[in-house]
């Protein structure tokens, strides 16, 4: 087993001749800094690990004493002394059990293991269960509407397939029972749950429930009137465009858009854009310069 | 999606802590029944979680009840106020 050695004094910031008030409250400072249900950043849960057992070995006389004898590693070589020497030097496990920091989602180091064997108390509270965890499930505002099996891969590998319900919204948590952080000392282990966000969309606006779309029509569209194709989440839906209409003219499709709160749709939004043709004919040229020439509409009639 | 509610038992069970530790942290206002008697109480689900991290950070942190039950709800401000600044 190759073993890397730890410097459990660097660990807990303090020097190696620190008393046992200072590796105490260097250890209570830093336990609350990295406690895994209070800091939620990446390698916190580590840091906390490797603060635990730095503390679990220094608060200990005996096995304080014991570590001493393997020396400061920076006088030793790069490495530190040689952790196959370990087992050798002090044996498996005699160690007494006053101990009050438990680690079971993911135990001691090597080290520790090489240095201290199996022998050591981790069961001061009995079991308990396992810490929840939280991922962020990215969805597309189709899948979200329709819901559907998904495989996920978690930050420690761990792949599975889970059921996302249809209708899912922004922020909604979803509970995956028992995929969390393992138990201790033989505790059920916590559950997962995905926090979900939609992803942006290519054509529509999220707005709350509803959505915005933009609908280009031509000029004799919105003068004369149409009913036009629109774009939803479940396939096209028919919009009438009432004669007239400007750009900017907001057109309701009903219950088109996400799911609400209360199990309904929202509305899909469609906003008029008039797009005109950059390259026209003779007879479109003509028929806009008789338009021109009979028509005395001024949309800035006014100061508008 | 609400869930149903259940008894002290099964919460202290889901949590993987004795039943006397449940109704202590009860006692303390860790969280509170939402549905049944008070003879015979009923709990949110999500209770269990929250029962194991009070005692979790009890037992690491070298908490009494009432801290780790203060250090639950001030995680829960937290949170509200992060979800806050995140919309």
């Amino acid at each position: 087993m190759s073993v890397g050695f730890k410097d459990y004094y660097e660990i807990l910031g303090v020097p190696r001749d620190a008393s046992a008030d200072d590796i105490r409250r260097a250890y209570r400072k830093l336990a609350r800094q990295y406690h895994p249900d209070i800091n939620n950043e990446t390698g916190a849960e580590e840091r906390f690990k490797e603060v635990g057992e730095a503390y679990e070995v220094l608060s200990d006389p005996e096995k304080r004493e014991r570590y001493d004898r393997l020396g400061d590693p920076r006088s030793a070589g790069a490495e530190g002394p040689n952790p196959a020497d370990f087992e050798d030097l002090f044996g498996r496990g005699g160690f007494g059990s006053d101990v009050r920091v438990e680690f079971g989602e993911g135990g001691f180091s090597d080290f520790f293991e090489s240095l201290f064997g199996e022998g050591r108390g981790r069961d001061a509270g009995g079991p308990l269960r396992g810490r929840d965890r939280e991922a962020v499930l990215d969805l597309s505002l189709e899948e979200a509407l329709a819901g559907g099996r998904r495989r996920l891969s978690l930050d420690d590998g761990e792949s599975f397939e889970v059921n996302i319900p249809a209708g899912v919204r922004e922020g909604q948590r979803i509970r995956i029972g028992g995929k969390g952080a393992a138990g201790r000392g033989g505790g059920p282990p916590g559950d997962l749950y995905l926090l979900v966000h939609l992803r942006p969309h290519r054509r529509f606006r999220r707005e709350g429930d509803d959505l915005q779309v933009d609908l280009r029509v031509t000029p004799w569209e919105a003068a004369l009137g149409a009913t036009v194709p629109v774009p939803t989440l479940s396939g096209t839906a028919q919009v009438k465009v009432p004669a007239g209409s400007s750009s900017g003219r907001r057109l309701r499709l009903r219950g088109r858009g996400l799911p609400t709160r209360n199990g309904e749709r929202g509305n899909v939004y469609a906003t008029v854009q008039i797009a005109v043709p950059k390259k026209m004919s003779d007879e479109e040229r003509d028929l806009f310069e008789k338009l021109a020439a009979a028509s005395d509409f001024d949309p800035r009639e006014g100061g508008r | 999606m609400s869930e149903q509610a259940i008894e002290l038992t099964v919460v202290a069970r889901q949590a993987g802590v004795r039943v006397a530790l449940a109704r202590r942290y009860v006692a303390f206002g860790l969280f509170e029944a939402c549905a049944g008697t008070s003879e015979a109480p009923l709990f949110e689900p999500i209770c269990a979680a929250r029962l194991a991290k009070a005692e979790r950070l009890r037992r690491d942190l070298s908490l009494n009840y009432a801290g780790a039950v203060l250090v639950c709800e001030l995680l829960d401000r937290i949170e509200e106020l992060e979800a806050v600044s995140r919309r």
